[in-house]
Formats: C-alpha cells, sequence, structure tokens
C-alpha cells in the first residue's frame, strides 16, 4: 500500500526523526509513504490572518493528491486538522471550490473533494490493525512509565478531524498496550501544550508548558510521548529552554520511534538520540525495558504459579 | 588599436565594479544586530575564518566541491535535469569558447600550438562549442517562457543576461559567415598572397564558392566539376592551405554563407563585416562591462557561496562571518526561482499577490537593501509581509543551486526591517512558532509584537473603555450564527487553559470566552474583537468541543482575528 506522505514543515526541518521512524515502522507492514516534492504548507500558520488564504494551500495539496490517486497520509496533527477543515468547508461551500479551483487550474489542478486524507495513527490501528502489529512486535516495553499527550488539533472538532473519540480517545492507547505499556493516566493527555502561542505571547505559552510538565512529572511519569509535532517541539526544544518545571527535564518521544524499538528496528535508524531531551542514559534505560514476549510469558507463568 | 583603447576601459571598469562588489561583502549589513561592525573587523574575521579552513582537514572539502559542486553541478543535477542540461551547456559552451577563442591565442600557446583561428581544430571547435552553448541559452528561454504557471518570475535583467550571451553566439556566427561569404575579403586575400593567371583565379573563385561559401555574385566562369578539382589543386598547393581549412569544419556559420552572403552584399560585404566585427566585440565588452553590476556576478561568487556551504554545512560559529556569508550569499542568487518553485508558502503568493512571499523576489530586493538603495515604504512593507509570511521550511536553503544560506538571510532580514519599526500583523500568525523556537532576536521579535497589540488595541474599544452600558447593536455581525444559541452555562470559560492560567483572568484578557459570545449576541461586534482573548486562544478547541449547545468558539475566535487583522491592514478606524 503506498500513500502520499504529508510532512508538513516543522518536520523535515526540525523533527526529521518523525518522518523518518514513522517511514521505517510503516514499512515493517507493507506500508510506503512516498515523500511528495510538490506538496506546500498545510496552511496552518496563515489561520490567524485571513481564513481563505488559510484554506488554499490545503485545497492545493488535497488536489495534488488526487492527481496521484493516492491517500493522504499524515503525521502533523495541525496538517491533518487543516486539511480536513478545508475537505469540510469545500464540501459545504460550493462557491469557494470553485474560486480555488479557478486558482488551481493555472497550474493544472482541480480539487474534487475526492482526496482521502488519513492520520497514520489511523493507518496503524485501523488498516493495518492491532492483530497484524502484535503479530510482528519482537519486543515488548514493559514497566515503563510515560504519559502520552494527544495533541488536540487531531481530536477537536469531532466532526471536523472525525479521528477518534474526543473525549475518550482510545487509538493510542490500545497501540501502546499493544507494546505492553500501559500509560499512566494523567490530567495533560487531551489539553494544550501552549505551542500555537509561541513568539505570538512566549510567557502564556510557556506557562502553560509549565503546567504539563509539571502534572507530568507528579504523575510520575519518566517519559513524555507525543504524536504532534508542536507538542513535540515544545515539550522537547521549549521544555529545554525554559528548564523544565521545578528543574527536572522529562525525556520525549515520539511514538512511532516507540513502536520501531518493539518492531526491533535499529535505535540509531529511529534517531531517538535527535530528541534533544533524551540522552544516553534514556536510551540505555529503554534497550534495557525492551523484553522478549517469550521471556515475559515464562515470567507471568512463574508468577502466576507463586501465587497459587 | 582603438579595440585595444575599448577593452582597457571596460576592463578598467569591470575591475572597479568587482571591487565594490567585494566591498559589499565585508561592509554592508542586514542584520540588526551587528550593524555596527566596522569592515576591517568583518575582513578579519574572514580572513581568520580562511585561514583555519585552509590549514584544517577541510581543504579536502573544498576540494571536493571544487570538483563534485562547481565543475559537476550537483546541487542543479539532483533537483532537475532539464536546469542542469541547459546550466552545462551555457556554462561548458561559454567557457570553453573563452579559453579557446577569445584567448585562444594564449591558451594554444600554453600548449605550445599555433592560434590559426582558421585552422582546425579553432575552426572546428569553435561551432561546436558555440553550438552548444546557444542550445543552452534557448533552453533557458524555453523554460522561462514555460514556467510561467509555477510563479517563477522573470526579470528584465534575466531576458538581459539570456539576451546578451545569446547575440554574442548569433553575431559570432554572423561574423564568420559574412567573413566567409565577403568576396572583398576574398578578393583582398588573393591579391596579397597569390598571383594568378586568369583562368586559374577563376577556378580557384570557382571552388572557393561550392567548398568554403564564398558569395560571388558576379562570377562568370563556369563551377563544373574540372574547374573546382583545378581550383582545389590551386588552393592546397598555393598558401591557401596553410591558413584555411575547408570551411565545412564551421558546420554553423559555413551553413548561414547561404543566407548571409546575399544579404551583406547588398547592404555592403566588406562594411558588414566590419559592422558585424563591431557588434561581436561590442557585445562581448559589454557582457565584461555589465559583469560585476548584474546577476552575472555569480560566476564569480556563487562558486564561493557553494565552497562556503559544503565546507561549513550548517551555521557559522563567528556571526559576524555569519554576516559576511549572508552578503556573500545575496551576491550569489542568479534569479533562477528553484527556490520560489519549491516554496511551501507559494499558495500564501496566489492569495496576496505579493510577489516578495517568494524567495527569489525577496532576495532581489533584499540585495537593493544591502547595496544602500532606499525602497519606498509600501515596497519596504511588502517586502516585510514577504519575508513574514514563511514556513521556516528551509527547502529553498535546501535547493539553492548556488548553496545561499536563505533561511539565515531571512530571518535576520525579516529583524532587520521589523527593528524599523513597521508593524506587521502576520507576527500574530503561526509563523511566528519556528522563529520562537529559534529564539535568535527575542526583543526585536518582543516589541515588534508590542506595536502590533498596540495598535490593536488603539482600533478596537474595550470594555473598560465603554462608558454607556452594554446595549443591543445592530453593527455587521460575523458570518457564524452559533453565536446565538449560547445561554450563558460558562462552559468554555471554566474549561478553557487560558483563563486558568491566570488569576485575575478578566483583568488580563479583557474578556472570558462566554462574554466575547455574549457580546456577539448583543451585536457589539467591534468589543468581541477587541478582547486580547482572542490573541491569547491557544485553538485547542476545549471550549467548542465542550459546549452543550454547539456554539464554534474557537472558529469564531479565528474569524475576530481575522476580522481584527484586516482592519487594522485597511487602516480602518471604528
Amino acid at each position: 500500500m503506498k500513500y502520499a506522505f504529508f510532512q508538513g514543515c516543522n518536520i523535515p526541518a526540525r523533527i526529521e526523526q518523525y518522518a523518518r521512524s514513522t517511514q521505517a515502522v510503516m514499512a515493517q507492514f507493507g506500508v510506503t509513504l512516498e515523500e511528495v516534492r510538490e506538496f506546500n504548507c498545510c496552511g496552518y500558520p496563515m489561520r490567524n490572518v485571513d481564513e481563505k488564504a488559510y484554506l488554499l494551500p490545503s485545497a492545493r495539496n488535497m488536489a495534488i493528491a488526487e492527481q496521484r490517486k493516492q491517500a493522504i497520509a499524515v503525521i502533523c496533527n495541525c496538517c491533518y486538522h487543516s486539511l480536513m477543515t478545508a475537505r469540510k468547508r469545500l464540501a459545504e461551500d460550493r462557491q469557494l471550490r470553485e474560486e480555488i479551483n479557478l486558482i488551481l487550474s493555472r497550474e493544472g489542478l482541480t480539487y474534487s473533494g475526492t482526496a482521502e486524507i488519513k492520520h497514520f495513527l489511523s493507518i496503524l490501528h485501523n488498516e493495518i490493525g492491532l492483530a497484524d502489529i502484535t503479530k510482528k512486535l519482537r519486543y515488548q516495553l514493559t514497566d515503563l512509565p510515560l504519559v502520552f499527550i494527544q495533541g488536540c488539533h487531531v481530536l477537536r472538532p469531532r466532526e471536523v478531524t472525525n479521528f477518534d473519540s474526543s473525549f475518550m480517545p482510545g487509538i493510542c492507547d490500545s497501540l501502546l498496550r499493544c507494546m505492553g505499556i500501559e500509560a499512566i493516566e494523567w490530567h495533560g493527555k487531551l489539553q494544550c501544550c501552549g505551542g500555537a502561542l509561541a513568539g505570538i505571547n512566549d510567557e502564556l505559552s510557556h506557562e502553560i508548558l509549565k503546567q504539563r510538565l509539571q502534572e507530568a512529572h507528579q504523575a510520575g511519569a519518566r517519559y513524555i510521548v507525543c504524536v504532534c509535532s508542536y507538542c513535540y517541539l515544545q515539550f522537547d526544544n521549549v521544555q529545554l529552554k525554559i528548564g523544565g518545571a521545578a528543574e527536572i527535564i522529562i525525556p520525549v518521544l515520539l511514538l512511532p520511534q516507540l513502536l520501531g524499538l518493539c518492531l526491533g528496528l535499529d535505535e540509531k535508524q529511529l534517531a531517538i538520540r535527535a530528541n534533544m531531551t533524551v540522552d544516553k542514559d534514556d536510551t540505555t534505560f529503554l534497550a534495557a525495558s525492551l523484553k522478549d514476549p517469550e521471556q515475559l510469558k515464562k515470567k507471568n507463568k512463574k508468577r502466576k504459579k507463586e501465587a497459587v | 588599436m582603438s579595440f585595444d583603447i575599448f577593452f582597457s576601459a571596460a576592463f578598467i571598469l569591470c575591475l572597479i565594479g568587482l571591487i565594490i562588489r567585494f566591498s559589499f561583502w565585508f561592509s554592508r549589513t542586514i542584520d540588526p544586530s551587528l550593524c555596527t561592525i566596522h569592515w576591517t573587523r568583518r575582513l578579519l574575521s574572514a580572513f581568520k575564518g580562511l585561514i583555519a579552513v585552509v590549514f584544517s582537514s577541510k581543504i579536502l572539502s573544498i576540494l571536493q566541491s571544487l570538483f563534485v559542486d562547481l565543475l559537476f553541478q550537483k546541487r542543479i543535477f539532483d533537483k532537475s535535469l532539464l536546469r542542469w542540461v541547459t546550466h552545462a551547456c551555457i556554462f561548458f559552451g561559454f567557457v570553453l569558447l573563452f579559453f579557446t577563442h577569445a584567448i585562444g591565442f594564449f591558451t594554444f600557446e600554453l600548449f605550445d600550438y599555433e592560434y590559426i583561428s582558421t585552422l582546425n581544430p579553432s575552426l572546428l571547435i569553435r561551432n561546436i562549442f558555440g553550438t552548444i552553448c546557444l542550445l543552452g541559452v534557448c533552453l533557458a528561454i524555453f523554460r522561462r517562457l514555460r514556467s510561467k504557471k509555477i510563479r517563477l518570475k522573470n526579470a528584465v535583467s534575466d531576458w538581459t543576461a539570456l539576451a546578451l550571451v545569446g547575440l554574442i553566439l548569433v553575431s559570432g556566427f554572423l561574423l564568420e559567415a559574412a567573413k566567409m561569404s565577403s568576396q572583398s575579403v576574398y578578393l583582398e586575400m588573393v591579391d596579397e598572397y597569390g598571383d594568378y593567371e586568369d583562368e586559374e583565379a577563376e577556378a580557384l573563385e570557382a571552388y572557393w564558392i561550392t567548398e568554403n561559401g564564398l558569395y560571388s555574385p558576379n562570377f562568370s566562369g563556369s563551377l563544373d566539376e574540372d574547374t573546382i578539382a583545378l581550383g582545389m589543386e590551386l588552393n592546397e598547393d598555393g598558401s591557401c592551405i596553410e591558413c584555411h581549412a575547408s570551411n565545412r569544419n564551421a558546420f554553423i556559420s559555413r551553413s548561414l554563407t547561404g543566407i548571409v552572403g546575399p544579404i551583406t552584399h547588398l547592404i555592403g560585404d566588406a562594411r558588414s563585416v566590419i559592422a558585424l566585427r563591431v557588434l561581436h566585440l561590442g557585445l562581448c565588452l559589454a557582457l565584461l562591462v555589465w559583469l560585476p553590476f548584474s546577476k552575472m556576478f555569480h560566476i564569480i561568487s556563487a562558486p564561493i557561496s557553494l565552497i562556503i556551504t559544503r565546507v561549513m554545512k550548517g551555521e557559522i560559529n563567528d556571526p559576524v562571518n555569519g554576516l559576511n556569508r549572508q552578503l556573500i550569499g545575496l551576491s550569489a542568487c542568479t534569479h533562477c526561482g528553484a527556490c520560489t518553485i519549491e516554496c511551501s508558502s507559494s499558495m500564501f503568493y496566489e492569495s496576496f499577490q505579493n510577489d516578495f512571499i517568494l524567495p527569489s523576489e525577496k532576495v532581489q530586493h533584499l540585495k537593493k537593501i544591502a547595496s544602500g538603495r532606499k525602497l519606498p515604504p509600501q515596497t519596504l512593507k511588502s517586502l516585510q509581509q514577504g519575508l513574514y509570511i514563511c514556513t521556516s521550511c528551509d527547502r529553498c536553503t535546501d535547493i539553492c543551486p548556488s548553496g545561499i544560506n536563505l533561511r539565515s538571510i531571512f530571518l535576520s532580514s525579516r529583524y532587520y526591517l521589523l527593528e524599523k519599526n513597521l508593524t506587521e500583523t502576520s507576527l500574530l500568525g503561526n509563523f511566528s512558532f519556528p522563529l520562537a523556537l529559534a529564539g535568535q532576536y527575542a526583543e526585536t521579535h518582543l516589541k515588534a509584537l508590542k506595536n502590533v497589540y498596540h495598535l490593536f488595541r488603539q482600533q478596537f474599544p474595550s470594555l473598560k473603555s465603554l462608558t454607556e452600558p452594554l446595549s443591543f447593536s445592530a453593527s455587521t455581525t460575523i458570518d457564524t450564527m452559533s453565536s446565538t444559541s449560547c445561554y450563558s452555562c460558562q462552559r468554555c470559560t471554566n474549561i478553557c487553559p487560558v483563563v486558568n492560567s491566570y488569576d485575575q483572568p478578566l483583568h488580563s484578557l479583557g474578556l472570558l470566552p462566554h462574554q466575547i459570545i455574549h457580546s456577539l449576541g448583543c451585536g457589539q461586534l467591534e468589543l468581541a474583537a477587541g478582547s486580547q482573548m482572542i490573541w491569547s486562544c491557544t485553538s485547542c478547541y476545549l471550549c467548542q468541543e465542550h459546549c452543550p449547545n454547539n456554539v464554534e468558539l474557537t472558529d469564531i475566535f479565528y474569524r475576530l482575528k481575522n476580522l481584527a487583522i484586516n482592519r487594522i491592514e485597511a487602516g480602518e478606524t471604528v
């Protein structure tokens, strides 16, 4: 299965490891994420300024996917949100679609509304399926105290994103459970990281991030796991800048990096050390937490016997 | 003699131009934090940097760069085969012509050959290289004409450069053809080097007409095989062959004689040869003079920029050298448009129709600023908007064939202009996110933000400034009616992470989320759009998701933000 891989602007420039690890993981399941140089910005940075200018780039991206006859696989939550918003708006507003198509026609593109947009997590969860993923996993990551943050724009508003339950999302938790991880329940899971305010109101942006870090720390998190590029950059990059919460730096991982480890991919291929908050101790700890499922079964049996 | 004078003048002008351009590298600035550094300090930094590279293992990278980047032009090859072929044709064609033709006497001497332009190999290779180069020029023209739909801009200087090179080549071919076909030139040569009977002279002329493209309108002799065979014998026995290989070697010029001969005959063939010679040499001198003042300067600056990029890879440690590199980079831009074609913000250009959103166009005007030219305020404002509407995806830097670090140029020039206190409303978009991450020029950024917020407060009323009690108003509303279904349960305000971040939220935010919706319900659009809350909204959509009556709060806030920016841009007052 081949998808047109939509990485947005931040990921190739600042979080390349996210794209590389996702591609490596998907390849394990026979899914190819093809890079498309013609894709441009999703429009998100323009949304505060002008709504129409915000919608046009996503319309072009979808038109390119239609021309390639490929579904779009997105890894950035905000890009996903923008594409889905454009899809909905253009389905509702025929006049706007015609207006936009007039601009697109100059470069031989048309948006007809058939483009499919999928978050890579949906591809993992719904298309590949938990059963197949579990079969492929070579290791489990048990006893790893981590918190997971979903990112706002992939969940809300639900009628636009159509991704998961916006109040009780389960996709990521079930993926983590496949890997043997029971993420710690914490207040920040569905909350904001403050990223959207960076550079517009830094003080508030940092304050919100600090609240999340404090909550993660209080929940006893050894790691924070992200799937959104804005969340990731806030937690990884900005956390270091503001010195963490109470001067404790919590290392940040990307979900496909964890999945890659469990699939037996090399830590270097997943570029875990490219995460700014991750040091050698963290990767050693992660490597030590990787357990062979057979071993685990024996261990569990032993435990049960002892209990009996 | 007179050519020598013109050549010397052109050469001196070129030298002066080069010195001016070199001096800009170390004296001009587009970086707000490095405005006051003296040029001697910058030159010294550059020199130190150079020494540090030359006496280290990095010297190997320079060698690698010479072959990979300069000769093979890998950066172009990686992106587009058509562009690579085009550039390689022009580059190799022109360089080879320069060495084997323009300064051929010198090059040949180096290899201990006597240079005679009418003998092989000169005759043949001149036509081969000329053809290759002309093919490149044609491909370049084709590319520029064709690529309008992908937002590639063509400037006058782009056409001038292509026209100059193209005309030099065409005039060269025409000159050669005119000389070959000219009867006056032929007769002069025969007078000087030959001594023939009438019959022999006729035979030789017949041979030159058929073989070498001579145009003799009054030729009365026969062109039969025997005469031509005799002519050929005379050509080979006499002194002709010593200096003249068959003109068929000059395959382009020889085939042009059929057209050029009759035309130049009408004008006067001797005069035409002189005129074409003046034209050809004049164009060459024009290119020489124009070189330092135009994009052709890239012949010098692009290799330097490419080497720096290969050696230094990312950023340079010494900020002074970073600035030097930016200025060298600006002078290395060829306006090829590769950056614009792949620019991630290209669709914003379609929306705003501001050329400066396209990276290649920004560079053209940043060059002007760097050379000290004053731009009109409207142009500066558009340039600043263009600089700001950039997603910092760094694609332009990745693909620039001249290896220009556009990323750092755009970053510092953005703040260079913001320092001049122009208000920039796009600061309030998420273009600011990567800038906040980079964390450079934080003070300038904050000051510029304050300017925008100040303007914003001036234009819209706040709750505090109202003296009359809030009443219903028929003021225009925004195009969503979902606000009317609000029943003031305040769920939005209670769940808002922004409201929860302040001890005194009302004081800090102007209006709370439910109050904004309430204001809209009362028709108080200006009041809603004037609250700080809309700019503090993180767009997390929690309020909208949790609203029991489906009020689209976050989307309404977006509309209010759009409206506020629109008003400020239009300079409207309420």
